[in-house]
């Protein structure tokens, strides 16, 4: 990281004296980015006002900003849900066991993906890209799941997203990017290609590795559909399709026009949709300051090379 | 880079056809499999383990020796469904039918069913089942033709025809003659959506209760006069309820109940209703009401938030709305909202039996309620025979039906002489709001009246026992004074038809439902009806009414 600094200060243009355009620009470029920011926050804050306001304010359409009729027994009640937690646990354990194996698969397949003299590489990248463009569709997947024994396992929802093929290409590009010396050295001082994997290329490529942790919790936290499709106990779903029962399951009864035949498909109050959405969405509201330094100059590294 | 794409491809295409014949084959085996399954002998004296011999009408069903069935379960976001429920040890103590339950959740349940039918992985039983919803799999062969087996059960015949619903049953055959689903069957069936108003506005200002929509347009002008900053008609519904129930009184069908779109054209064919004399009355007629201000066009246009009420709710209370399209539960709901602006004890709401008009008293065809399909592979099983009966009894039984919806007869509720039923008062049940407060609410902590069985097959009896005073007042208002449409004739598609049906009818459909609301909101020009029957011509209405006419012809030849 030290390498980049002087170049970084050394390129910018305002370092010296600044021009009435640059101030105006500056000026504007804050506005801009200042309204941009509000536009971004504004739907979560008010979800988050809306998770502490009354049902009949929301309903009413007067909660923007802040709480109106300030209440927090939705917190109490959700927070006593035991199928709310129990989903909650099962979402961090499908999301700390999927990222790992991710991990494991993804730097491996890409550390001998970046070796030029590995015979056959040129096939083993076309298995993973074909991948990208074409699959057996909805139904063979679900067979071909079902049939492997997985269904009602952890292993429905982590294995079959494990290798994310962009993860994967951006992860080779970054190994190739990194100088081919190291290697040769470690080499000749006895490491064999384990030895490199583990004690040369992982140590320098954290920031990578930090990008594609990001890239595949939020991804297990967020996935709903493998659960969905391959999950049929309600013990094992994991929070986000609890969320969306609770949400989609509103609309659809309102759509359909169903909920008059029995008060039992009762709407869900907006209350406890902005509850159940604010607690689902602070874990990885919590990962995300942690690995961002790392994010951007992840991502680049990656990408500049090829 | 591009290199490194380009040529690994397509040697991975060679691949890639490998696995795609694979699959293909796999699903072409499934389908094979599940032919096998349908089309199979079915030798029900060896598929009869369990069956009771002595299985009539009118009796409980117990099986002779204890099995288990799997059942397709949807859960509600309000009702996580509870291993230990009454519900399951009640039904297991009394049948030895033990359920075992593959859970779907209510938001994506049509989606999962789906797929759980088309992967061959679908359980036995498959609830909540509307008619029509079985079309899209008969041709698959994944279902059982029931229609094969119902004289092994004897509660579903008996209600049928005791509740005369024959002709209900026949208009469900498919394109092969059969019928792949049981509805629930309803004694009575009443529109579950129509006008709830402001009674004593009505009574007062408006000149009574309306009959007829003609009479209906007086009382809103009377209103509208008394009350001018009021629009008095409101639809929280984007007006698919409103044209729904109204549909009927001009012998159309819009709306939510727009189905096919198809309806009798007097001469034993089926002609397209959004093109009829009659569907265009009744657009002039909302036409008219809002030119004059009394259709509340911003709840027409306003997004819809389930309840009907809403901004409804709002507008009702404020005398702003005096009548609105909704169920007992949104009566509820303005009732509450009145009770802070009015005050409790000066108004009335009330349901009432949608208005009549050109087409006579008439109010929507008697209706089935969600019923069930079973999987195919069932006609292999060694408990066929008891599954059919445990299903008929579970789902045509009086008793049965009396259990789902109230629990254990003097454990959980209580029955006089003349059948009244009376929950205890240490039981709640508050998804009707009966005793509000008790302990123990027998469906959340019980399971009984849950939606995936309790709804279904409902005797008038059974209907009017856990429903308000006033829903009642209404189901007999309406069955008193309004007599239901024919039911509409069925025109069973085959496979290829369905497809080419399914292919112009969207398309058709939005045409219509843009222009219906234009026309209403008076965006465009009633000038222009010609114009929009051409712009229906022009996608291929013609081509959609006469494929429908022969499958209809088909079946008159193939069931007269």
């Amino acid at each position: 990281m030290s390498a980049t600094k002087p170049t970084r200060s050394a390129g910018r243009p305002g370092g010296l004296t600044q021009t009435t355009g640059t101030r105006v620009f500056a000026v504007f470029n804050t506005i801009f980015l200042v309204v941009l920011c509000v536009v971004t926050l504004y739907p979560f804050i008010t979800v988050l006002a809306q998770s502490f306001s009354s049902p009949g304010a929301i309903n009413a359409g007067q909660v923007n900003f802040w709480p109106v009729g300030f209440n927090v027994d939705t917190y109490d009640a959700m927070l006593s849900n035991e199928t709310f937690w129990r989903n909650y646990g099962n979402s961090v354990l499908y999301t700390v066991v999927g990222t790992l194996i991710a991990m494991v698969l993804t730097t491996t397949y890409a550390f001998v993906l970046s070796k030029p003299h590995l015979k056959g590489r040129k096939a083993l990248i076309g298995i993973a890209v074909f991948t990208m463009f074409f699959n057996g569709g909805l139904v063979p997947n679900y067979v071909l799941i079902s049939s492997l024994g997985m269904k009602n396992t952890i292993w429905a929802i982590v294995l079959p997203g494990a290798i994310s093929v962009f993860n994967l290409l951006v992860m080779k590009s970054f190994f190739e990017s990194l100088p081919k010396e190291l290697e040769e050295a470690a080499q000749i001082d006895g490491l064999g290609w384990y030895g490199i994997f583990t004690r040369i290329t992982l140590p320098l490529s954290k920031a990578v590795i930090a990008t594609m942790v990001l890239f595949y919790s939020v991804a297990y936290w967020n996935d709903w559909f493998a659960a969905f499709l391959y999950l049929d106990k309600s013990e094992l779903f994991p929070v986000t399709l609890f969320l969306r029962n609770l949400i989609a399951g509103a609309s659809t009864t309102a759509s359909e026009g169903a909920a008059a035949a029995g008060t039992t498909t009762a709407l869900v109050s907006a209350n406890i949709q902005a509850v159940t959405m604010i607690l689902t969405v602070i874990p990885i509201l919590c990962v995300y300051p942690f690995v961002q330094r790392y994010f951007v100059s992840g991502i680049m590294l990656g990408s500049v090379k090829g | 880079m591009s290199d490194v794409f380009r040529r690994p491809q397509m040697r991975a295409t060679r691949r890639g056809v490998l696995g795609y014949s694979i699959a293909a084959s796999s699903a072409l085996a499934l389908a094979a499999c599940s032919d096998d399954g349908n089309g199979g002998e079915v030798d029900l004296e060896a598929q009869s383990k369990g069956a009771m011999e002595d299985y009539t009408a009118d009796s409980q069903f117990t099986a002779t020796e204890p099995f288990t069935l799997s059942l397709l379960w949807t859960e509600w976001p309000d009702l996580p469904i509870t291993d230990t429920w009454q519900f399951f040890t009640e039904i297991e103590n009394r049948t030895k039918v033990k359920l075992e339950i593959t859970t779907i959740p209510f938001s994506d349940a049509t989606e999962k069913r789906s797929l759980l039918i088309s992967a061959g992985d679908a359980p036995t039983v498959i609830p909540l089942v509307y008619t029509g919803e079985e079309n899209s799999f008969v041709s698959s062969g994944a279902l059982l033709p029931i229609s094969d087996y119902v004289e092994h059960m004897p509660h579903f015949q008996k209600y049928v025809e005791e509740w005369d619903l024959g002709g209900m049953i026949d208009n469900l055959k498919q394109a092969d003659g059969k019928y792949y689903m049981l509805p629930g069957l309803q004694e009575v069936s009443v529109p579950v959506f129509t006008l709830i108003i402001r009674k004593d506005v009505f009574e007062t200002v408006g000149g009574g209760i309306p009959q007829t929509w003609d009479e209906m347009r007086e009382a809103l002008v009377k209103i509208k006069a008394e009350y001018p900053d009021s629009m008095p008609l409101a639809d929280g519904f984007e007006a698919w309820s409103l044209l729904n129930y109204a549909s009927h009184a001009w012998g159309a069908r819009a709306g939510w109940g727009f189905g096919d779109g198809m309806v009798d054209d007097g001469s034993g064919k089926l002609e397209y209703t959004a093109v009829t004399e009659g569907y265009k009355q009744m657009v002039e007629y909302f036409r008219g009401l809002v030119a004059d201000g009394l259709l509340d066009t911003e709840s027409l246009t306003a997004a819809n938030d389930g309840s009907g009420g809403g901004s409804v709710a709002e507008k009702f209370a404020n005398e702003l709305v005096f009548a609105a399209s909704g169920s007992s539960g949104t009566a509820i709901e303005f009732a509450q909202a009145l009770n802070a602006t009015v005050g409790e004890g000066n108004y009335e709401v009330l349901q009432i039996a949608p208005p009549g008009g050109p087409a006579g008293m008439v109010c929507e065809p008697r209706n089935f309620w969600n019923g069930f399909m079973l999987n195919a592979e069932v006609a292999e099983s060694e408990h066929f025979l008891a599954t059919l009966q445990f299903l008929d009894w579970i789902y045509y039984n009086p008793e049965a039906r009396e259990l789902l919806r109230w629990g254990i007869l003097d454990q959980t509720y209580t029955k006089d002489a003349s059948g009244k039923i009376t929950l205890k008062p240490e039981y709640s049940l508050n998804a009707y709001n009966i005793n509000p407060g008790a302990p123990t609410d027998i469906q959340e902590d019980l399971g009984w009246s849950n939606s995936v069985f309790a709804d279904s097959t409902e005797s008038r009896a059974l209907k009017e026992s856990y429903n308000t005073p006033t829903f009642v007042e209404y189901i007999d208002s309406v069955l008193s004074s309004r007599t239901p449409r024919d039911p509409y004739p069925p025109a069973p598609l085959n496979e290829m038809e369905l497809e080419q049906a399914s292919l112009l009818a969207t398309p058709l459909k939005d045409t219509v439902d843009t222009n219906t609301l234009r026309f209403i909101m008076g965006e465009r020009d009633i000038a222009e009806w010609d114009d929009y029957v051409a712009e229906l011509e022009a996608q291929g209405l013609q081509q959609y009414v006469d494929l429908i006419n022969t499958a209809r012809t088909r079946f008159e030849e193939e069931n007269s």
